[in-house]
């Protein structure tokens, strides 16, 4: 296939956290507001004179600070986090909007915040006058208790702070205006994924990763523009006439922002049609509805709470409904297979992908891969053969069933 | 070829004529050993024991007076009561049933004694009787609760309607979840946790029991560096080895994302109605608590529900002033613990007892212990009893402890004089809870609840794992005992904080890794090493016991 316009562009705004377009937008006078957890509502993080950036640290494979500080024996993309900002990687940032909603980021973001304590001392790690970082509590259930509850912390932790302290316009009018940019960049993405849909695919999984992350990890208004060309420049695109791919695979698992590892999967020949997990687009992309009678920020609570597939809930019936949401994935985008990739040290994906290897598999008819990765892996060789191996696996099943 | 020179060793003859004891051997030193027990410095405990099973050659001589009373008063009356417990609770043939089909009942019952034996290691006078109280208030607990799992059992019992009944009025619930939440129904109800005893409390008696656990969840896919806490709880279901006794669960998030993860594969394989009851993250957010409240209630109607009991508020302010009545119990010896030297329970005696009993709840077993303990505290306090005279540094443990070498501490004092005086998880549940209203009594219920063993410092912001130094100078301690879970991803997540405060504050920490439950990471010796180590290099003492400092008990219960 041809080459996206400006993927080389986005691929280099994929480099570091304070890229090209977040300089222009703190340029412009604009908050920058740090976020990790799809739990922290992008959406409020974007209204007027904000823009959110959900933190990823590229390129980091050896954090040694943040090992002294989080030892060696915890989540790798936590440390690197915490290791980009000890480095001043994140020093751009007015304000970090934390969730404790896994450990090892909860720590991290523990360590940014000024604690005021005697009882330990601050670090200073972001060195920027008016950061400041609140936490947010984020329930583990979907029920209407939870949805209420969602809605006070994110009034308080997020819209009264980010007004008390930073001025921020945080009235209906100006969340309803975030709601439908945001909307806008979702429709956009969705727009643009659809086409793996198709039988032949006229994108990559790789391609749409990068795209994907920029939409997260950059001002929304700035990059915008580019991903309305990117859709448009995917109207015309013509698939390569013999594909090359040797089959379709979902990605699911947890956090993953790195492209790179898509690329690993794709080139061992097995396509990645849907990405659903930390930092994908299956969720973060469904735009955000408002039912009457509802304010935004209710609409935006009970969103974020219902489309979440966070392997924290713990509802019976959602802990198993999330099998079904990875099948019907599977099904939707046409995929011959899945691939449950969990980071190391990361308790709630270790379990859950014992689980959805042996339920796709068993329930659903699945062949299904089951991988431990770093935060980085672009070089593991190891992991190439695995996926190699299971995409032969996959085409020996095709043959088998005579497709 | 070189020549092979090889020499015979030198015989070294025997020389008969010398005496068995030596002339100048003091008799009188001798018989008062007889009588009162060799002093501290000169027991030699260490080699009373076997090699590699740490059982051992014989009883430890304490003096007539504390020999007499361990044999009688602590085994001899440990082990009628186990008898009589297993009688009064559901009988023989039950048990004998659970025996056969569950592994963790047959490996543990027997070695149970072995089990006080190593917690009671050199004690004397007051400490010796204080400490077999508590454990004999775990012991009895322990029956209560395994033999409601076993009488009301559907897999050894599959065709008694009688079984069949008692099942459908029990709840099983996370260990984590606070027994106090069934007290509105327990009238009707009964209510056991669901890991207590198959995996924690059996881990303590003996430790190889879990170990085959964490091993089948590992066989279908789990890696190894989750919390193998959570890991053996999940693979005791993987394996069957839960008692069908319950007509359907409430879990929590407590304690961690392990925690929460590890109800993800139970359900999938205990397959029954199961309520999530979490508890928020932030809990000192006064935001958070009408949503836990909420949830409380909302577990309470899943119980009406499930099992047609009703909601009996005067039953629940009953159980809740009893209990308030040993948490104000509990206060009087952290008070004592941490203002005077007569405190006379050892630090793994408090540990366990605390966490245990304020984790299941009210049970009368914990009263009838408190009232022996409050009549030996008083009589400790009043005459200035010293019962660890010895001691060099009073010692605070922080963090969660290892599961498979509890008495650390009781090895710790006898051999460099460390006396665990207070450890973190006995400092969890820290209050009483109000019952003059309903809306009161919701709020502390939660709050209780919010303030769970392994949580309460270790969820809801960075200042309360750092409430160590608070706690430090309330009992009085001046030397840490720092437990370093090498797979807790919160404690591992503040370790750097850890050490640069330790060294600010000038204070000593010994770090003491250890994964929980599973001893093949780091072994009991391994632990004592690094004790030895740091008490040799770095405080340069002299161990009071020599003998304890190098022993070989891999293969020990």
């Amino acid at each position: 296939m041809r080459d996206l316009k400006h993927l080389i562009y986005f691929e280099n705004l994929l480099q570091e956290a304070n890229n090209d377009l977040v300089k222009q937008a703190k340029s412009e006078g604009k908050l920058a507001l740090g976020y990790t957890c799809y739990f922290m509502p992008e959406v409020l993080l974007d209204l007027p004179g904000c823009f959110s950036v959900r933190l990823r640290a590229p390129r980091c494979t050896s954090p040694d600070m943040a090992t002294y500080y989080m030892s060696g024996r915890t989540c790798h993309y936590g440390r690197s986090l915490m290791e980009r900002a000890l480095e001043g990687g994140f020093n751009f940032l007015d304000a970090q909007l934390a969730t404790e909603t896994c450990t090892v980021t909860c720590r991290f973001q523990e360590h940014l915040r000024q604690k005021h304590l005697d009882s330990v001392d601050d670090m200073q790690i972001i060195q920027n006058d008016h950061f400041q970082c609140e936490f947010t509590d984020v329930p583990f259930k979907k029920n209407e208790n939870s949805i209420q509850h969602y809605q006070e912390q994110l009034q308080a932790h997020v819209l009264d702070f980010l007004h008390n302290n930073y001025g921020v316009d945080t009235s209906d009018d100006a969340i309803l205006k975030s709601i439908e940019a945001h909307n806008e960049v979702c429709r956009l993405i969705n727009e643009i994924g659809d086409y793996r849909k198709l039988d032949n695919p006229t994108i990559t999984g790789y391609e749409f990763a990068v795209i994907t992350l920029v939409s997260m990890a950059c001002p929304k208004y700035l990059i915008i523009d580019k991903l309305r060309e990117t859709a448009e420049e995917l109207k015309t695109r013509e698939p390569d006439s013999k594909p090359q791919y040797r089959c379709k695979v979902v990605l699911t698992g947890s956090e993953n922002d790195d492209p790179d590892f898509t690329k690993l999967i794709e080139s061992c020949g097995a396509l990645v049609v849907c990405d659903r997990y930390c930092y994908g687009a299956a969720e973060a992309r469904i735009p955000i509805e408002i039912r009457e009678g509802e304010s935004p920020l209710r609409a935006i609570a009970r969103h974020y709470l219902l489309t979440s597939q966070c392997t924290r809930f713990m509802e019976q019936a959602e802990m198993r409904s999330r099998k079904q949401r990875i099948a019907d994935l599977a099904k939707e985008y046409h995929a011959d297979g899945i691939i449950v990739a969990s980071n190391k040290f990361c308790e709630y994906w270790s379990y859950e992908r014992v689980i959805d290897t042996i339920v796709l598999h068993r329930d659903f008819g699945y062949p299904v891969c089951s991988i431990e990765k770093e935060y980085i892996n672009s070089a593991s060789g190891q992991l190439r053969t695995r996926f190699q191996a299971f995409v032969e696996s996959v085409e020996i099943k095709k043959l088998q069933e005579g497709k | 070829m070189a020549k092979f020179n090889f020499k015979m060793p030198e015989f070294k003859k025997p020389e008969l004529k010398k005496p068995l004891l030596p002339k100048d051997k003091d008799y009188k030193k001798l018989a008062h050993d007889f009588w009162y027990g060799k002093p501290h410095g000169e027991r030699r405990l260490g080699d009373l024991y076997c090699d590699k099973t740490g059982l051992y050659k014989h009883r430890e001589w304490r003096g007539v007076k504390d020999t007499f009373y361990y044999f009688h008063m602590v085994w001899l009356y440990g082990y009628a009561n186990m008898v009589m417990d297993i009688n009064k609770y559901g009988g023989l043939p039950t048990f004998l049933k659970g025996v056969w089909r569950y592994r963790w009942l047959g490996q543990t019952y027997l070695t149970v004694m072995h089990w006080y034996d190593r917690g009671f290691e050199g004690l004397r006078g007051e400490a010796l009787r204080a400490c077999p109280w508590h454990y004999r208030g775990m012991t009895n607990a322990t029956i209560y609760q395994f033999m409601q799992m076993l009488r009301n059992d559907l897999k050894t019992n599959p065709d008694s309607s009688k079984v069949k009944a008692r099942h459908d009025k029990t709840m099983a619930h996370d260990e984590t979840v606070w027994g106090g939440i069934f007290y509105p129904f327990s009238k009707e109800l009964e209510n056991v946790p669901l890991q207590m005893i198959p995996y924690f409390v059996t881990c303590h008696v003996n430790n190889h029991t879990v170990l085959n656990y964490i091993d089948a969840i590992q066989s279908i896919g789990l890696p190894g560096d989750p919390c193998p806490m959570c890991q053996a709880e999940a693979g005791i279901f993987v394996q069957d080895d839960v008692p069908d006794y319950y007509k359907a669960v409430i879990t929590s998030n407590e304690a961690c994302d392990g925690s929460v993860a590890t109800s993800v594969i139970q359900d999938w394989l205990i397959d029954k109605p199961l309520f999530a009851m979490p508890q928020p993250m932030l809990f000192d957010d006064p935001l958070v608590q009408k949503h836990c409240q909420k949830e409380i209630e909302d577990a309470w109607k899943f119980i009406e529900e499930q099992t047609g009991v009703p909601f009996d508020w005067d039953q629940l302010v009953k159980k809740l002033e009893s209990q308030n009545e040993l948490q104000r119990f509990e206060w009087e010896k952290w008070d004592v613990a941490g203002k005077t030297s007569y405190y006379p329970i050892n630090g793994v005696s408090q540990a366990l007892y605390r966490i245990y009993q304020s984790q299941y709840g009210d049970l009368p077993i914990w009263h009838f212990v408190d009232k022996k303990v409050s009549k030996i505290l008083n009589r400790c306090v009043e005459n200035k009893i010293n019962s660890y005279p010895l001691t060099r540094h009073r010692v605070i443990a922080w963090s969660c402890a290892p599961l498979y070498y509890s008495n650390w501490c009781t090895w710790a004092y006898n051999c460099w004089g460390l006396n665990c005086i207070i450890n973190m998880d006995s400092l969890m549940f820290d209050m009483t809870i109000r019952t003059d209203s309903y809306e009161h009594t919701l709020e502390d219920m939660a709050t209780y609840h919010e303030w769970a063993p392994m949580r309460r410092m270790a969820v809801g912001g960075m200042h309360h794992i750092f409430e160590l130094w608070e706690n430090m100078e309330r009992f009085n301690c001046d030397m840490v005992m720092m437990y370093d879970q090498l797979q807790c991803k919160g404690m591992q997540g503040v370790h750097g904080l850890f050490e640069d405060e330790f060294r600010k504050r000038n204070i000593h920490a010994i770090w003491m890794p250890h994964a929980l439950p599973d001893k093949r990471t780091v072994s009991r010796a391994e632990i004592r090493r690094i004790i030895n180590d740091y008490m040799t290099t770095v405080m340069h003492e002299e161990p009071l016991d020599p003998s304890l400092l190098d022993f070989d008990d891999s293969m020990g219960w």
